[in-house]
């Protein structure tokens, strides 16, 4: 019951489990195509869990045969002795029945033979009268004959035959139970012939023709009363066939008693005769012949009688193989021609015996082995098993052989029954044990099968992780290492820019299109190393700079960036920042334009036409975080809820540390296909795209969002999608930004209500003209619109009309506000340029107010030289490149207000000059405006405008503008320096330090003069190129092999200037190579802070090293190195940097 | 007057060739820049310092690796001092085998090194033939009485 149950349960769970295993199986190949493995461990269990079966098995058939073995063997043994026992005791008495008959027949034939001599030797008195005393003696010899026949049963016959050929003889025929007395005619004998011992002994015996003689003579039968011997008949002679057997004296030639088989035809059985002579007194002559048969009838009863009981068989045969006696019923005897005969054991009637005494007959063939006992255990006869056994019996002149025949199903029956019986119990037993076992073994292994397989799987699970996480790693070394490959390509690109840009040969379209290219060329450079960077953002080892920078300055960089690319869409690009965002935020000005560059981007990639804003406004922590939740919140889930309370404690920790934490929002908006709202979270995904279609579409990895987000996030920030009316997407984010303490207040402090400013703007973009002109009116400035030509011509006539009245009225009013300023900012794109009309409506414009209104034209970057070359012939000096933001309005603006006040001058640098507000951050500008100044006498005034100008436009004095007014007015570096130090970043003297030092190296050849750089190199060649390079530079050099030595230079060097000057270091800068002998530069470098702590010095220390990564220079810097160069060294962006270091100082 | 220009255009093509079979990169020519008055044999000083101080890392490298124990920290460190002299006179090719030898070195694959380290020296010695033709070039024009055309 139980096995059934369990068995149910397996059916029912091994599908399940196959099921899941084939799962596991199909995944694995999904995944890894790694089934090899698995199916040979799956075959390996399969082969495992068939050994254990087999071996079970085995183990099961063994004990079955080994008990079988024990049970049988032990039990046939024991009764196998039995057996023999009881067929040897079997036949021995049958053999003993006959010895004693043999016995008693002797016994017989001897007391004859006594009584005979006895009688005889009485009797054969010379003296008496013969034929009386022979008749009394033959009287005699009767009645004692008798006596002793009666008294022996058993006895077949006895017979006395004299030597004068007289027979007497007494015959019991068994069958009919008749008893006779036979005799021969006496009257044929002569009785002195049977005197003539003399004759005899000369004849040593008888001579048989006196036997044969004496078968003519005359028998006769007297029938006898059995117990009494009385004569119950007249004696009648018989014919000589009737007679029985006489034993004669040829049976006893050598006068000892002789034994014979004989048959006669009374009897059935073989009769057993003994033949015995008698002796006369004299001992010298034989007298008579007694002859004893014995029927072996007896013998045969005998042994019926005992293999009755086992159904067995016994028989005797003679040596010669004549049958003796059977324990059958069989005729022993063979009726021929001749009388009956003897037969043969072969040709008896009994099947049984016959075939028994062939088998015997085949296996030893015709002699027995002499006195040796045969025992055969399964003879085959008669389709049955027969025990044989054969005894030999040696008697003096009869040997006889005795077999018997036991069937083996008498003996071994039972017991064969049994064990057959046994064996089938056991085999049964066992079998169902295999099975019990088997089963259990299945059950047992699929439990180890199933999890070898789930190891199996693990294991390959590992494996695969393991190969991933190593290809991950191969595959940030391959950054790494490329990253250095890329580097160097990219910088020979911006190298040969700069070289070009310092051609003198250029033209002002031609250099404003190689700034360009130079500024996409570090957007370029930049993004390689974002992409470098992403595999540190991936695994989580993104360390963000904590850096000066100015954001709106770097937004307006990105969007004119951007412009470019987006010059052959029909699209509007928007900066949008608010008036009360910081100028100057800390933070990781590449990490920041990161997330702006990709956000634009993507809108750019996904808009086609529309525009696309970047807003930006502030908030600091304390008043907006109420603002913020009840912004954000509603739409959030709980959990994000959670998380952001979290992330609140956690800023509220470091709010408290800082207070000049700002909060930064941002929006970018376009018009573009827009995303599914089902999408806004995970567009943000890795790899993840709105729509699939896009990559076909757009193009694109889907990685940009990720970063992002990734980015924003560790800003402190969010991101995400906002609902927005109208087409489009709407990204909204905020970031938490520290600001630098002093310039958190730095606004722009514009005023121009002061200046009575009026401003048309003919712009083609509905957006910017719509947030411009809504900014200027804020700012209290007169502000009108046209967005096409008709309309400005529209809007001029009626200005111009309404002006020249208010102008006529006012005219004293003017003179004491300072002139109304007017200024007609038009793009480009509002002209006809396609037809040669637009020289007609340049005309038109200059006709209405040249001498009243100011231009300031927005070019596209595709705008022809030619119009470029016209605008500049008619002295429109004003021009700025799309797209038009705050900056460059304010620009204008205070452009158009210096050239008002310095229009009395009527000075042609002024004029000059403002050309320049196009380049902003430009390095072309100052190549421009070098170029000019070098010829120019009022360098000085200028120069002091600019300072003039500094807290205002501070965002667009390039640090290369500073650097060749540095330069040139050395006067100055004071007041320089000053300002540098406020505005100084790493960045800066990175991307536009390059292309302003070359500039200077230009302008003059030993920048670095004067100062004395101590060089920490092992690397000979290097040393010898670093030096080669600063002295030209003509900077003084001292060069070391080590740390070690670099640090005792500098601290010997310094002991040793203590005596003279005690402020100054004995170096002005410390190039220190990374990787050294017997210390390192980072060691080296944290040695010489460690020593310099307290002394109130500072030595500005160089890393020089060959990796790329910034892990490597936030390591850097993390051990108080100043600034970072990566070998191979270029020679510029080492002098700016070293400038950039040592000047500030 | 012919020869010098004969032998002035052999130089630049060599010059060129060297340049776009990458065995010499800007940076070269950056060294070429250096070299002036003051400095006549600039650029040959500093390869032969280069030779010298390669010839001698080869030979701490070859040593290193036939140690029992190779200890690819020093090994490292050797490709990085020979990477950083390389690049520094632009020999760019034999930068290249560098960064590849020290990914060996970083996955201790002696096998790799070994390889590397064979490559390597064939690198440095095409290189050091190429200069040296270079060099040759430029002293015959020297000595025929022209001067060194500029490349780059």
């Amino acid at each position: 019951m139980g096995l059934t149950l369990c068995k149910t349960n397996m059916a029912a769970a091994s599908p399940d489990s196959t099921r899941t295993f084939q799962r596991d199986v199909e995944e694995d190949e999904s995944q890894f195509g790694s089934t090899l493995c698995l199916s040979s461990s799956y075959y390996s269990v399969f082969v495992v869990r068939l050994a254990i079966m087999i071996m079970l098995a085995i183990l099961v058939g063994l004990l079955t045969l080994l008990t079988w073995h024990i049970t049988r063997v032990y039990t046939t043994r024991s009764l196998k002795t039995l057996a023999y026992g009881l067929r040897h005791e079997l036949l021995q008495r049958p053999l003993l029945r006959m010895w004693n008959i043999l016995n008693s027949t002797v016994e017989v034939a001897t007391t004859q033979v006594k009584l005979s001599e006895s009688v005889i030797r009485r009797y054969n008195k010379p003296a008496a009268s013969q034929a009386d005393q022979v008749e009394q003696l033959y009287q005699v010899m009767k009645e004692l004959t008798w006596a002793l026949f009666a008294s022996r049963k058993a006895l077949n016959s006895i017979t006395l035959s004299y030597r004068n050929g007289f027979v007497q003889a007494f015959h019991r025929n068994h069958r009919s139970n008749n008893t006779y007395y036979i005799y021969s005619d006496l009257t044929n004998y002569s009785i002195a012939t049977s005197y003539s011992v003399n004759l005899l002994s000369s004849h040593q015996g008888w001579n048989d023709q006196s036997i044969h003689t004496n078968m003519s003579a005359i028998w006769y039968r007297e029938p006898l009363d059995p117990t009494t011997g009385d004569k119950t008949a007249k004696a009648a002679p018989i014919p000589p066939d009737e007679l029985i057997n006489i034993a004669g004296i040829s049976q006893v030639p050598d006068g000892t008693a002789s034994w014979h088989i004989a048959v006669s035809k009374y009897t059935d059985s073989p009769l057993l005769s003994a033949a015995l002579p008698v002796w006369d007194a004299s001992h010298k002559s034989i007298v008579a012949v007694v002859g004893v048969t014995t029927a072996l009838y007896s013998v045969g009863q005998l042994m019926k009688e005992l293999v009755e009981f086992h159904s067995g068989h016994i028989y005797l045969t003679s040596q010669e193989g004549w049958l003796l006696a059977t324990s059958t019923n069989t005729p022993l005897l063979m009726n021929s021609s001749s009388g009956p005969k003897l037969m043969m054991a072969v040709d008896s009637q009994e099947s049984v015996i016959r075939s028994g005494a062939e088998y015997l007959s085949r296996a030893y063939g015709n002699k027995l082995p002499p006195s040796q006992d045969v025992h055969i255990e399964s003879a085959r006869l008669v389709n049955r098993l027969y025990y044989i056994d054969s005894f030999f019996l040696n008697l003096k002149r009869l040997p006889m052989v005795g077999v018997i025949m036991i069937p083996r199903q008498y003996i071994m029956g039972k017991v064969d029954e049994k064990a057959f019986k046994t064996l089938m119990i056991l085999i049964s037993a066992s079998v169902c044990i295999l099975l019990v076992g088997w089963f259990c073994i299945f059950i047992l292994t699929n439990g180890v099968s199933k999890e070898m397989k789930l190891r199996a799987a693990l294991i390959s699970h590992l494996d695969a992780r393991r190969r991933a996480e190593a290809s991950n790693n191969y595959k940030s070394q391959f950054l790494a290492n490329m990253s250095h490959e890329l580097r160097t390509p990219m910088a020979a690109v911006i190298g040969l820019l700069d070289i070009l840009m310092s051609d003198d040969c250029l033209n002002n379209e031609q250099q404003a299109m190689i700034t360009q290219i130079r500024k996409c060329s570090n957007a370029l450079l930049r993004l390689l190393n974002n992409i470098l960077d992403l595999s540190k953002v991936e695994s989580g080892k993104l360390i963000l700079e904590e850096t000066e920078f100015e954001l709106g300055r770097e937004l307006e960089g990105l969007t004119d960036m951007f412009s470019v690319q987006r010059i052959n869409h029909n699209i509007e690009t928007v900066l949008d920042l608010s008036d009360d965002m910081p100028k100057v935020v800390l933070g990781d000005s590449g990490r920041v334009l990161q997330i702006f560059a990709n956000l634009i981007s993507n809108s750019i990639k996904f808009t086609t036409s529309g525009y696309i804003i970047l807003r930006g406004w502030c908030e600091t922590v304390e008043t907006e975080s109420k603002k913020r939740e009840s912004y954000l919140h509603p739409k959030e889930s709980w959990c994000a809820q959670k998380l952001k309370r979290k992330r609140e404690a956690a800023q509220g920790k470091i709010c408290s540390k800082k207070d000049n934490k700002m909060m930064l929002w941002f929006e970018v908006d376009d018009t573009g296909c827009g995303i599914d709202p089902d999408k806004w979270e995970s567009v943000f995904e890795s790899f993840e795209q709105a729509d699939p279609s896009t990559t076909r579409l757009h193009g694109g990895t889907g990685l940009g969002l990720c970063i992002v987000r990734t980015l924003v996030n560790k800003m402190n920030g969010e991101i995400k999608v906002v609902k927005k009316s109208g087409p489009g997407t709407l990204m909204q984010l905020y970031l938490l930004l520290n600001t630098p303490a002093e310039t958190t207040k730095q606004h722009y402090q514009l005023n121009f209500k002061d200046h009575n400013l009026t401003v048309l703007l003919a712009l083609n973009g509905r957006m910017t003209r719509l947030i411009m002109t809504k900014w200027l009116r804020e700012k209290g400035v007169q502000t009108h619109e046209a967005s096409e030509w008709n309309e400005l011509t529209l809007n001029l006539q009626d200005f111009f009309t309404n002006d020249n009245s208010q102008m006529a009225e006012s005219e004293t009013h003017e003179s004491n506000l300072g002139s109304s300023i007017f200024i007609i900012i038009i793009d480009v794109g509002l002209l006809d340029l396609s037809t040669e009309l637009w020289k007609q409506q340049l005309n038109f414009l200059e006709e209405y107010c040249a001498d009243r209104a100011s231009f300031a034209w927005i070019l596209n970057h595709d705008t022809s030289k030619v119009v470029k070359a016209e605008l500049r012939k008619r002295g429109h000096l004003l021009m700025v490149n799309k797209p038009l933001y705050k900056a460059k309005l304010v620009q204008i603006i205070e452009a158009v207000i210096k050239r008002d006040r310095n229009l009395h001058l009527q000075t042609p640098v002024a004029d000059h000059e403002f050309h320049e507000i196009d380049s902003l951050q430009s390095p072309s500008a100052s190549s421009d405006e070098s170029e000019k100044l070098d010829n120019d006498s009022c360098n000085a005034i200028r120069g002091s405008e600019y300072f003039s100008r500094g807290p205002l436009s501070q965002s667009t004095l390039s640090s290369s503008c500073a650097d060749y007014i540095h330069v040139n007015l050395e006067d100055d570096v004071s007041i320089l320096s000053k300002e540098r130090s406020s505005t100084k970043s790493y960045n800066e003297d990175k991307e536009g330090g390059a292309a302003s030092s070359c500039k200077a190296v230009n302008e003059q050849k030993r920048p670095l003069e004067g100062l004395c750089i101590l060089l920490a190199e092992d690397t000979i060649v290097l040393q010898r190129v670093a030096t080669i390079m600063l002295e030209k530079m003509g900077a003084r050099i001292v060069v070391v092999g080590d740390g070690i030595q670099a640090v005792d230079a500098l601290k010997n060097k310094s002991q040793s200037n203590e005596h003279s000057d005690a402020k100054a270091l004995p170096y002005d800068l410390i190039l220190m190579d990374c990787q050294m002998p017997k210390m390192d530069g980072y060691e080296a470098t944290k040695e010489i802070r460690r020593w310099e702590c307290g002394s109130g010095w500072h030595i500005p220390i160089v890393a020089l090293t060959a990796h790329a990564m910034s892990s490597d220079e936030a390591k850097c810097l993390e051990v108080g190195m100043d600034a970072y160069l990566t070998k191979p060294i270029h020679c510029k962006l080492m002098v700016s940097t070293i400038l950039s270091l040592t000047k500030g100082t | 007057m012919e020869i010098v220009g004969q032998l002035q255009k052999q130089f630049v093509d060599f010059s060129t060739s060297l340049n776009h079979e990458g065995f010499l990169d800007e940076q070269y020519l950056q060294l070429q820049k250096l070299q002036d008055e003051s400095n006549p044999d600039f650029v040959c000083e500093v390869v032969s310092l280069f030779f010298d101080d390669s010839e001698k890392l080869l030979n701490n490298l070859a040593t290193a690796l036939q140690q029992q124990v190779v200890d690819f920290k020093q090994v490292d460190a050797h490709v990085h001092q020979f990477k950083g002299s390389s690049s520094s006179i632009g020999a760019q090719r034999v930068k290249n085998m560098c960064v590849a030898f020290r990914n060996f070195c970083e996955e201790k694959n002696l096998d790799g090194c070994l390889r590397c380290l064979q490559q390597l020296k064939h690198e440095y010695f095409l290189v050091k033939n190429k200069l040296e033709t270079l060099f040759r070039l430029e002293r015959q024009i020297v000595e025929a009485g022209g001067t060194v055309p500029v490349i780059g």
